[in-house]
């Protein structure tokens, strides 16, 4: 019922001319790898700043990574995966819903955690870093292989797709 | 055009990874996440720092205890990071140029030619990559020497300049979409499919998590199973 208030699909099968969720995602994944980063200096040299720093961009990854989710659903939406592609662009969308769970409960821990105590960290915090580095990494890992390994709306995939030599 | 064909024919049969480089992931277009989300957040955390006279009711509305110094940290930290990471960027991206083989007979929504989209798009890089670091001294000479005694850390100035910037990121982060998503440089799939070759046959083995509706993998072009290495 909505087709007619968006402009015509382009040959990226888009209703825009390229797709956003990748440039979204660059606040999520700088800032919550920056973020790691600056605990860990943070944590070895005893600098309050970095660890203000680093929840700051915590905070900015958690509200970006609901609207990299957002155009990621559209952008999924009208990816016409061929076969080869549909399981990794599953598994993309089932870990990017559960990052963003994930994010918004460590920002929650880390909001808690900068009220009572800003000078210091507790270990397991930094453990929870460590995992989350490894799940955002390879989150990045799978969104990679859907553009540049499958051309999921590159103009030679789509092309192919729209003439039915692909599917 | 045959012979580049040909090319990729041997290539993507030969074991390679088939995007004509020798790891199957593009590294360029993963550092430019960090080099423009460190950028970006340092600029608006620089600007939300400045600003923060009037948005004091709304941190206090979210409960959210907040000094600007803690805001200018972001600033300068993040931007320091991005000066850093950008260098890496940049050698990265013209590693990839290098060898690079994108397709000549094909024009981009601005009207350009593929190498000529490379070239803007690598003096565009350097260009930025200048400008970062630049960005950065300045921040620095701002923060530690220039306005060490100032409520407010960076002049309006240096903002203007950092919104400025973000246009010309816009237009290099284009140039760089035409690149992927338009011409194919180093997308596995839109080589294999210029070369003839159903991208199913080639990956199905491939994903991290297997599909059930993994059925259909009839060749693209009949006889190019005989070009096919033989699947396990």
């Amino acid at each position: 019922m909505f087709e007619n208030l968006l402009p015509p699909l382009n040959n990226h099968n888009l209703p825009y001319p390229d797709t956003i969720h990748p440039i979204v995602v660059h606040f999520v994944i700088a800032m919550v790898l920056f973020a790691v980063v600056c605990d860990a200096i943070g944590y070895f040299t005893k600098n309050a700043r970095l660890h203000e720093v680093s929840w700051w961009n915590m905070v900015f990854a958690t509200i970006s990574i609901f609207i990299a989710i957002i155009f990621g659903q559209v952008e999924a939406g009208l990816a016409t995966p061929y076969a080869a592609a549909v399981g990794d662009l599953n598994l993309h969308t089932l870990i990017g819903w559960s990052l963003s769970a994930i994010l918004a409960v460590i920002t929650g821990w880390r909001y808690i955690i900068r009220l009572k105590s800003p000078e210091s960290l507790p270990v397991a915090y930094l453990g929870v870093n460590a995992a989350l580095t490894v799940l955002v990494l390879f989150q990045v890992y799978l969104g990679d292989k859907l553009v540049w390994v499958y051309g999921l709306h590159t103009e030679a995939v789509v092309e192919a797709a729209r003439e039915g030599l692909l599917r | 055009m045959t012979s580049m064909v040909n090319g990729l024919l041997l290539e993507v049969t030969s074991g390679s990874p088939g995007n004509g480089l020798p790891y199957v992931i593009p590294i360029h277009p993963n550092l430019v996440h960090l080099t423009l989300g460190l950028f970006i957040v340092a600029i608006a955390f620089d600007i939300v720092a400045a600003l923060y006279p009037l948005e004091k009711p709304i941190f206090k509305f979210l409960a959210i205890p907040v000094s600007s110094a803690g805001l200018y940290d972001v600033g300068w930290f993040n931007m320091v990071a991005a000066a850093v990471v950008t260098f890496f960027t940049v050698a990265a991206g013209f590693y990839e140029i290098l060898l690079a083989q994108p397709p000549q007979d094909m024009i981009s929504p601005w009207g350009l030619n593929a190498t000529d989209t490379m070239v803007w798009h690598g003096i565009g890089g350097v260009l930025l990559l200048g400008l970062i670091v630049g960005m950065t001294v300045w921040r620095g000479f701002q923060r530690y020497l220039w306005r060490e005694d100032r409520a407010r850390q960076v002049e309006w100035s240096y903002l203007f300049s950092g919104l400025l910037i973000f246009g010309l990121m816009f237009a290099q982060g284009t140039l760089g979409a035409h690149l992927g998503g338009d011409f194919g440089v180093h997308v596995t799939a839109d080589r294999l499919l210029r070369a003839g070759i159903d991208p199913n046959q080639r990956m199905s083995s491939k994903p991290v998590f297997k599909s059930v509706s993994e059925s259909a993998t009839a060749p693209l072009i009949s006889g190019s199973n005989e070009i096919e290495p033989k699947e396990e």
